[in-house]
């Protein structure tokens, strides 16, 4: 069979059997390994979503739609402790990172010196460390210090480690407006501090905006920098959820992972959705990707 | 200019005896570590001048200007501007304004936005504000589009609003940092009219840096040749061109031929051994190396007018450019003038010189310029 389309093709041109062979011949591969792929990855995510909604307490028997999970989450004061915990780290985490790592790009794109080079690539480290590495190392940092542990820990860890995000992101921006705007600022009546104030920080914004909601969205659900160094109350939602499926497995989790995923997404969205907005066409993933 | 501030300044005094410059550089100079990129320079740019610095690239010209604005610091000397010595004041607070090259236009704001800017700055009401942004948007010809966002303009119509937004702050000074450099050709020609005219509108010093000299040539009232931090000479259009007084200044702006030899009774012997008379000039000194400059338009090859300085050639290249054609002559080894003869009647030109043929070359002893 395939050798009759090879010899029907072979009449038609090279350009154009090409073209065929990669409609006709690879797709069926690509396709189905995509889709394969696909499915492994999604499907846990949509049961999880699915039995959220369960009517039924059983885990793997579907008995309906109710939001009874949704209303136990709702009324359990130590989940509703952790949620509030963690949607606190991540915005402090998320000021603190935007505050430090604006700052670190600004240095860094202003400076051009062989030590100023250094630091950039070392701020980047972070960003390939394994997370598991950089919490043992702050728990052995906060530890070693004689800091107890507790909700001020992960933020700082959480700061620590969203940095880079902000530098590169900030960076990637910083990088295509000409000095000579900044100059201008300075030329047209601004000092130092009102260039960056009036010219500057209006130029970058949209990347602010992006990296804000980025670390926001990773500082939220993460779990391993978190149960390194967290104390034990409140502990962040993500630990929390882990403690609990070692005691008992409640459906409620389902509801609030459900929960998590609808505002990590939602954040994520908006922080390519928001650049667009302000009608520049590469988003902050593009920058995160070099683009 | 107050009278406190006169007895206050020196300087100022002394400049304000007669016309006062705009600008008076005293022993400007900028060493970058061991590298000097401005060598103790010295330079009035009058008031309502449209003055020019001419010079290759890395000849100290744009960073005069950075200095002037006060971008870079001097690293020696006296930057005077209108009278008042300015030379540690923050950039800010001089009342000059730059067009940058690269426009360095505000992205996150619209056109009238980006030329209001500076007068925000200064805190004029609204309504002046809005009045005099009009007005300066209605001088560059972009009325019509106040509410656009830089990246939605042409590289021509950025320009504009780089322009814009310096001259509405009516600076005593406007530094314009090779503004056309960008545009293309026809573009820039266009452009290089319009800052012309705009530039007698508003009466404004304008200091402009380039390394074109035909942009110089056109645009200016004076230019300063710079090279090496150096200025080789400055001068109207026409003292540059027409007597350029070093090797460097008869180079850059347009072409020369150049000649050096002995000079000894009112003839000039190349190395070549060729013998160059050159009369009229008794003040050079018997036996003196002696360099002289001769523009390719001012060489004839037929027609002679009496008093001329003739030497016989052989055409060794022609290269028809249009309205006019160039030709190389080799008047001995190793010496080979330009010359430009002007196509006024293209038939004629056929029978006229092709390669190889011997011709003769004169040109009027005035015509010739004797450089150090």
């Amino acid at each position: 069979m395939a050798a009759t389309t090879i010899a029907t093709e072979a009449k038609t041109t090279h350009s154009t059997s090409r073209r065929r062979r990669s409609v006709e011949g690879k797709p069926f591969f690509a396709v189905a390994f995509t889709a394969l792929f696909f499915v492994l990855l999604y499907v846990p995510i949509v049961v999880v979503i699915l039995f959220s909604f369960n009517s039924k307490k059983s885990l793997s028997v579907f008995g309906g739609f109710s939001n009874r999970w949704y209303v136990q989450f709702f009324n359990d004061e130590g989940l509703q402790s952790s949620l509030r915990a963690s949607l606190m780290i991540a915005s402090i985490a998320m000021v603190g990172a935007l505050l430090l790592g604006t700052m670190l790009a600004l240095a860094l794109e202003r400076v051009s010196s062989r030590p100023a080079r250094a630091v950039g690539t070392v701020s980047l480290v972070p960003l390939v460390t394994p997370e598991i590495v950089t919490g043992v190392a702050a728990l052995l940092f906060f530890t070693g210090l004689g800091l107890k542990l507790s909700l001020v820990t992960v933020i700082i860890a959480e700061i620590t480690f969203s940095i880079s995000y902000v530098a590169v992101i900030v960076r990637g921006r910083l990088s295509s407006m000409s000095g000579e705007v900044e100059e201008a600022a300075r030329d047209l009546g601004c000092t130092s501090w009102q260039a960056l104030r009036f010219v500057t920080l209006p130029t970058i914004m949209p990347a602010l905006i992006a990296a804000g909601l980025l670390v926001f969205a990773l500082v939220f659900d993460d779990f391993v920098l978190a149960f390194f160094t967290t104390g034990v109350d409140p502990q962040p939602l993500s630990v929390r959820i882990y403690s609990e499926i070692r005691l008992t497995i409640s459906p409620a989790i389902n509801a609030v992972g459900t929960c998590m995923l609808a505002v990590s997404v939602l954040l994520v969205a908006l922080s390519l959705v928001i650049p667009r907005l302000f009608g520049r066409k590469d988003s902050s993933l593009d920058l995160i990707s070099g683009g | 200019m107050t009278d406190t501030a006169r007895q206050e300044n020196p300087v100022a005094d002394a400049a304000a005896i007669d016309d006062q410059p705009a600008i008076r550089l005293i022993n400007l100079t900028k060493k970058f570590g061991e590298v000097t990129v401005v060598d103790h320079l010295n330079l009035d740019i009058r008031r309502g001048e449209f003055f020019s610095l001419l010079g290759p690239s890395g000849c100290g010209k744009t960073t005069t200007l950075r200095m002037i604005a006060g971008f870079s610091d001097a690293t020696e000397g006296t930057i005077v501007l209108g009278g008042e010595d300015v030379t540690s004041v923050q950039p800010h607070k001089r009342n000059v304004n730059t067009v940058f090259q690269s426009y360095a236009l505000f992205e996150h704001l619209d056109v009238e936005g980006n030329v209001g800017f500076g007068l925000r700055r200064k805190g004029l009401d609204k309504s002046e504000i809005k009045r005099r942004v009009n007005e300066m948007l209605e001088l560059v010809d972009l009325a019509g589009r106040a509410s656009a966002k830089p990246r939605e303009l042409s590289g021509g119509q950025k320009q504009r609003v780089a322009l814009a937004r310096a001259l509405v702050n009516r600076p005593e000074v406007l530094l314009l940092d090779e503004p056309l450099a960008a545009l293309d050709l026809k573009l820039r020609h266009r452009m290089q009219v319009e800052l012309k005219e705009i530039q007698r509108e508003v009466g404004i010093t304008f200091v402009f840096v380039t390394h074109d000299q035909d942009e110089a040539l056109t645009m200016s009232d004076r230019i300063a040749i710079m090279n090496n931090g150096l200025i080789e000479q400055s001068g109207t259009p026409e003292d540059v061109y027409e007597r350029p007084r070093t090797k460097f200044a008869a180079g850059f702006i347009g072409t020369s031929n150049l000649m050096t030899g002995m000079h000894s009774e009112a003839v000039l012997t190349l190395e070549s051994g060729l013998s160059i008379p050159l009369p009229g000039h008794p003040e050079l000194t018997q036996g003196a190396a002696v360099s002289i400059a001769i523009r390719p338009e001012k060489i004839w090859m037929a027609e002679f007018d009496p008093g001329m300085v003739r030497i016989p050639g052989t055409v060794s290249a022609t290269v028809y450019h249009g309205a006019t054609t160039q030709y190389l002559v080799d008047v001995a080894p190793g010496v080979r003038l330009t010359v430009l003869e002007q196509n006024l009647a293209r038939s004629r030109h056929d029978d006229r010189w092709t390669d190889g043929d011997t011709v003769e070359l004169g040109w009027k002893p005035e015509h010739v310029v004797v450089i150090g």
